[in-house]
């Protein structure tokens, strides 16, 4: 290609090269034994060639660095970096040259060149070189300009101007889910996806919270006083590989009375992915902020405050359940009934009147009741009628018991 | 200055890459092309006209939310491309579209762009995120990212006709199947014959998957600084797959040429062919048995049953003697006519039904045994003549006749027409030859072209030629050739490869005439075609017969299971040949699990390697350092890198030395500090100037630090102090690369470097690390 002359001549050339990290040369092993006909040759080879482990020639993975040998992909969140080298083919001193790289985005022009200063003259087969880094911020088409001026000895100005096209990929697919629970505690599962080609090693995920939250990542266990990751031995992902990462967020204090009666969206925090590629290529991304809707409580909240894990079979047990009301402005009047079920069995008296109460505020409430079945129960069949709106609000399935015979001694 | 024939290079590797996803993983596979410089581009930027695609993109955050009102839905962020792009999601479908360019034509472009924008593809998918929110639970499901057809980023493989040199970056949507550019010659897009573990997988490992209902919700990923929308990308790789580019042309089954061989064999088939043996053999036949292996005497030997009806011979005293084969009825025979060392190294564990064979085989005197055809090992010559040498053809296309007709490598008929010969073709780096010599040598034993298929018998011998030449032929890399001529060797487990099938011939001889190392490398072949779950597979057949020797031998047992007695040096002797077997098979498995990518096995492998070579501990602990650092999984690295500090204090000399340094450097690169790294590349060289691996890296490290002159001068040192030593490809490769980066004159340099390496190197050099096709 260099060979062909350029349609106007110039003086300089231009050329760019992107430097992704280089790799390691693989041999491929060929070994025999001594009473075979190549006696000690095949592997006198081996060791003849410098590409392979001094003393290990087996092993396939050498030392040698090769350089890259094409472009390869570029995605989102990694550096782009590039060797610039202008050379003067001619055989006359050029001056003031001016090299300028800029990187065109789809939404905006950046300058690269790491100086804007001009050359004062380049001797013939002399080189200016240049390497510049970006870190890729947007998806989809970018054009590396390159645009060098200089003044041959003549006098006359010149200037040329080269494009390099490249297409920035998405290295993660990212998918969220989150669980309330009975407090007012969220779960975080992301679901992190390598969607490149290559494996990639996950330097770090971790979830920045809002200003609500605070937030415990569940991506490892205490085993022996020290942190193991969940994730095993394996601490890369193969393309295509999805790993699943917890995240527990509590609301902090003064919020957390707010959040159990928010409605509507709420912003979570956003995670943070740190990755690393061949050779330490390093990328880096984050989510736009998780947002997640608050359960949707209806007007009248039933939450447990306290309830037993594990209960005796046949013997009564407390649990002690809050009443909030979520309406905005509406006091209600409610009466609590307790129908049994199947295996639960509540004990106390069933239609009594809570009283009023008033809108965002709560009451609680210690009732008792017994199962009649071992295993795990669900504990279910309270109903809420607020007299004025004649409106029943049932809750059933509120919380599972742990159900043993009395025979069984309980653990904890 | 868009030259075209700059863009041409690039994009011509489309091709090629496509045929080579169909069939072959070639080591050097993940390469797709020679030219790493970015082809040039005359688009001229018309300013803004990129401004108004991706505005409205901002505003992403507010209509995704909606989306993740339902918990237990499958949701997604809907990307979809702008109005005046209607086109399909491709990326999602076709299996290959590799890092696909969607061409977008600046609006400023020149006049002569317009070819570029083809109908239906070329204009730039423009990507907004959906206005349309889905908020609606209910028909959430389907809406994961990858989801509908029109919804999402297309990405388009660009089809914009060639010629032109257009797109910077084509190379990548290397297996699509779709527009292909014919224009250039085949010889332009040749791949660099480096070999990379690391880059890309096969392409459909990168479809997205399918639609999952479980509840998640994508997630918009972007760059922390930015605060623009990002969109997903369905880029596929490119088929990480290339024949080997010289295949083509040898693979014709020339008949005609066929006849040459054999015609010039026939005149020296019963002389020079039959004296020689192998002298690494040892005692492989005894003496006064000798002349009955000669391939002159065996094919008229009717000793051999061959074909399935062919009678075996009257019984001779001799063969009573045979009849030992199942057992150990008589031990003073067996040690009369077997040597322990050929015993130790021809062991092996024959299938059920080839023992089956083998023992009537041997008690077959007053019997006949039918051996079905399909059970006989019939091997031929499938192509005649590889030999060519790629460095004269490019002396002469480049340098002229004057220069090529300098260039004198040995050709087959050069050396002597034995043993000897072949070892010096090989030794001198003449491999075509070599390939090309053996097959001569196998034509003389009836096995030659068009032999495949026929009844034959084997010998010792005869099967050392073949692994000598199925050897040869892997290390140049002509993979799809060696497939072909193993085939008819099965799994190298017929009864006619057994000793015991030819009583007559080896009397008292047990084991298999297939070499330990032919095995490994029938195995390994698979892995070079892109099956290396089929070389594991083998790996493992190999591997347990090793175990079950090892085994046998420490319950007191010969290797075959037998109740021979065996000497106690003897015995010593074998377990460590078969621990060393042991050792071998193992660490074939940990490269081909290092090149299926299952790095946590090959990582396991690679650490039980050192129980059977403890003095190679370090090596191996490097090298599973550089796995870890190629991963990215710096921190694991630097422990191995560590351990390899410990074992080595115990060593004294400069080796250890030299190691502990170079893993010191590769670990500043993988925490990208090149300047460290040159330090440490250069340390090595103190300690030992002519380390040709630390002079290159240290040479590739300057070019990242922007030292293109300094980096050249380096390496040209490194070639002109050193050239027996390094005219490596790799070396000549980096060379080559920097030379195109340096100025538009790197031809010339490249043609110097030719002159070089016509001077030294043998027929088997792999031309294209020159770039010069």
């Amino acid at each position: 290609m260099e060979v062909n002359p350029p349609k106007q001549e110039h003086l300089l050339a231009l050329k760019v090269m992107r430097l992704t990290k280089p790799t390691l040369f693989t041999n491929i092993p060929v070994t025999c034994e001594e009473k075979d006909l190549p006696g000690d040759l095949f592997n006198q080879l081996m060791r003849d060639d410098p590409s392979t482990v001094n003393g290990a020639e087996i092993l396939m993975l050498g030392e040698m660095l090769t350089l890259p040998q094409n472009f390869g992909n570029i995605f989102l969140g990694e550096t782009f970096s590039s060797y610039i080298s202008v050379h003067n083919d001619s055989n006359q001193v050029v001056k003031d040259i001016l090299v300028k790289a800029d990187l065109q985005t789809s939404s905006q022009r950046l300058n690269l060149s790491a100086s804007n200063a001009a050359v004062a003259e380049l001797k013939p087969d002399c080189c200016i070189d240049d390497v510049i880094h970006h870190e890729v911020k947007e998806i989809g088409t970018h054009i590396l300009v390159c645009a060098v001026s200089y003044t041959t000895q003549g006098g006359e100005k010149m200037y040329f101007r080269k494009f390099f096209k490249f297409q920035v990929l998405k290295p993660l697919d990212v998918k969220t889910k989150f669980y309330n629970a009975e407090t007012d505690e969220v779960f975080l599962e992301a679901q992190i996806q390598n969607i490149t080609t290559s494996p990639m090693f996950m330097e770090k995920v971790s979830l920045e919270p809002s200003i609500m939250y605070n937030v415990a990542e569940l991506n490892s266990v205490n085993q022996a006083g020290e942190c193991v990751t969940t994730f095993g031995s394996r601490t890369y992902l193969q393309p295509m590989d999805t790993r699943q990462y917890l995240y527990c967020l509590k609301p902090k204090k003064e919020f957390a009375e707010k959040a159990g009666i928010i409605k509507g969206v709420t912003v979570i925090g956003k995670l943070d992915i740190v990755w690393k590629t061949n050779l330490g290529e390093r990328g880096r991304l984050q989510t736009s902020q998780l947002q997640r809707m608050a359960p949707g409580y209806g007007d009248v909240r039933l939450s447990l405050e306290a309830i037993p894990d594990t209960v005796i079979l046949e013997e009564p047990f407390h649990i002690t359940c809050k009443i909030t009301n979520c309406s905005s402005e509406r006091t209600m009047d409610l009466v609590l009934e307790m129908c049994n079920t199947n295996s639960i069995h509540w004990c106390g008296i069933s239609g009594r009147q809570l009283g009023k109460l008033h809108p965002s505020s709560s009451l609680c409430l210690a009732l008792t009741l017994l199962s009649s079945v071992q295993g795990l129960q669900s504990v279910s069949g309270l109903r809420l009628t607020d007299t004025f709106l004649k409106r029943t609000y049932e809750y059933d399935d509120i919380a599972q018991v742990c159900v043993v015979s009395s025979a069984t001694k309980v653990e904890s | 200055m868009g030259d075209a024939p700059g863009a041409e290079q690039s994009l011509t590797t489309e091709p090629r890459l496509a045929e080579g996803g169909a069939g072959s993983i070639a080591p050097e596979a993940p390469q797709q092309e020679p030219g790493l410089l970015y082809q040039e581009e005359t688009i001229d930027l018309g300013g803004d006209e990129f401004g108004s695609e991706e505005n409205e993109a901002v505003s992403d955050d507010s209509n995704n939310f909606a989306d993740k009102l339902s918990e237990h839905m499958m949701e997604s962020v809907l990307i979809s491309d702008s109005p005046n792009n209607s086109e399909d999601d491709t990326g999602d479908l076709g299996g290959d579209l590799g890092g696909a360019q969607d061409v977008r034509e600046p609006a400023g472009g020149s006049a002569d762009r317009s070819p570029d924008s083809v109908p239906g593809q070329g204009k730039g998918a423009a990507d907004t995120p959906s206005p349309d929110s889905e908020s609606d639970a209910d028909k959430a499901p389907k809406g994961v990212s990858e989801g509908t057809p029109g919804d999402r980023v297309a990405l388009k493989a660009d089809p914009e006709p060639e010629g032109k040199g257009l797109p910077a970056c084509e190379h990548e949507d290397a297996g699509e199947p779709g527009p292909r550019h014919q224009g250039p010659p085949p010889p332009k897009d040749t791949p660099v014959p480096v070999c990379t573990i690391f880059s890309q997988a096969p392409a459909a490992a990168a479809q997205p998957s399918p639609f999952l209902q479980d509840g998640f919700e994508s997630q918009m990923v972007k760059s922390p600084s930015f605060s623009g929308p990002s969109r997903p990308a369905s880029g596929t790789p490119p088929p990480a797959v290339q024949p080997s580019p010289s295949l083509s042309t040898f693979f014709g089954e020339t008949a005609s040429a066929s006849s040459l061989a054999s015609d010039f064999f026939d005149s020296f088939t019963t002389s020079a062919f039959i004296s020689v043996s192998n002298p690494h053999a040892g005692t492989a036949v005894p003496g006064q048995l000798s002349p009955l292996a000669s391939p002159g005497t065996e094919s008229s030997e009717p000793a051999v049953p061959t074909a399935s009806l062919e009678t075996p011979p009257s019984p001779k005293p001799f063969s009573q003697i045979q009849a030992v084969f199942a057992g150990s009825e008589d031990p003073f025979a067996t040690a009369l006519s077997m040597s322990e060392m050929d015993r130790r190294s021809d062991a092996w564990l024959p299938g059920e039904a080839t023992r089956d064979v083998l023992v009537s085989v041997a008690t077959q005197q007053y019997r006949t045994v039918f051996v079905d055809k399909e059970n006989l090992t019939m091997p031929g010559l499938k192509f005649d003549n590889i030999q060519g040498d790629a460095v004269k053809d490019l002396l002469l296309r480049f340098l002229g006749e004057k220069a090529a007709a300098r260039r004198t490598v040995a050709d087959a008929s050069a050396v002597e027409q034995s043993f000897v010969g072949l070892k010096q073709l090989i030794s001198s780096r003449n491999w075509r030859a070599a390939v090309d010599l053996c097959g001569r040598l196998l034509t003389a034993h009836g096995q030659g072209y068009g032999k495949s298929g026929l009844p034959t018998s084997h010998t010792a011998d005869s099967l050392q030629l073949w692994f000598v030449r199925l050897a040869l032929l892997v290390k140049l890399g002509l993979f799809q050739n060696a497939e072909l001529e193993f085939e008819p060797f099965g799994s190298l487990d017929q009864p006619d490869l057994y000793y015991e099938y030819y009583p007559h011939v080896y009397p008292g001889r047990r084991g298999s005439m297939v070499p330990f190392s032919m095995r490994i490398l029938h195995a390994e072949l698979q892995q070079y075609l892109g099956n290396p779950q089929e070389s594991l597979d083998r790996l493992h057949r190999v591997k347990a017969v090793c175990s079950q020797i090892l085994a046998h031998l420490e319950q007191g047992l010969a290797e075959d299971g037998s109740m021979s007695s065996i000497s106690p040096e003897n015995r010593q002797a074998s377990v460590q040949l078969w621990r060393s077997r042991l050792g071998r098979v193992t660490c074939s498995m940990a490269n081909c699990l290092l090149l299926m990518k299952d790095y946590v096995l090959a990582v396991d492998a690679y650490r039980s390697v050192t129980q059977f070579h403890p003095e190679q501990e370090p090596q191996l602990l490097s090298g599973i350092g550089r796995i870890f650092l190629q991963i990215g999984d710096i921190k694991t690295a630097e422990k191995y890198f560590q351990d390899v500090e410990k074992v080595t204090q115990k060593l004294d000399g400069p080796q250890g030395k030299t190691m502990v340094l170079m893993n010191r450097a590769f670990l500043h690169l993988g925490q990208n500090n090149f300047a460290e790294a040159h330090r440490f590349f250069t340390e090595i060289l103190r300690i030992d100037p002519t380390n040709a691996v630390a002079n290159n890296n240290a040479a590739v490290c300057l070019l990242y630090l922007g030292r293109l002159k300094d980096s050249l001068r380096q390496l040209e040192a490194l070639v002109q102090q050193e050239p027996g030593h390094c005219l490596h490809e790799s070396v000549l490769f980096n060379l080559t690369t920097m030379y195109e980066l340096e100025s538009s004159r790197s031809a010339q340099k490249k043609q110097a470097l030719l002159e070089a390496v016509a001077g030294r190197e043998g027929d088997s050099f792999n031309t294209q690390c020159l770039k010069l096709a």
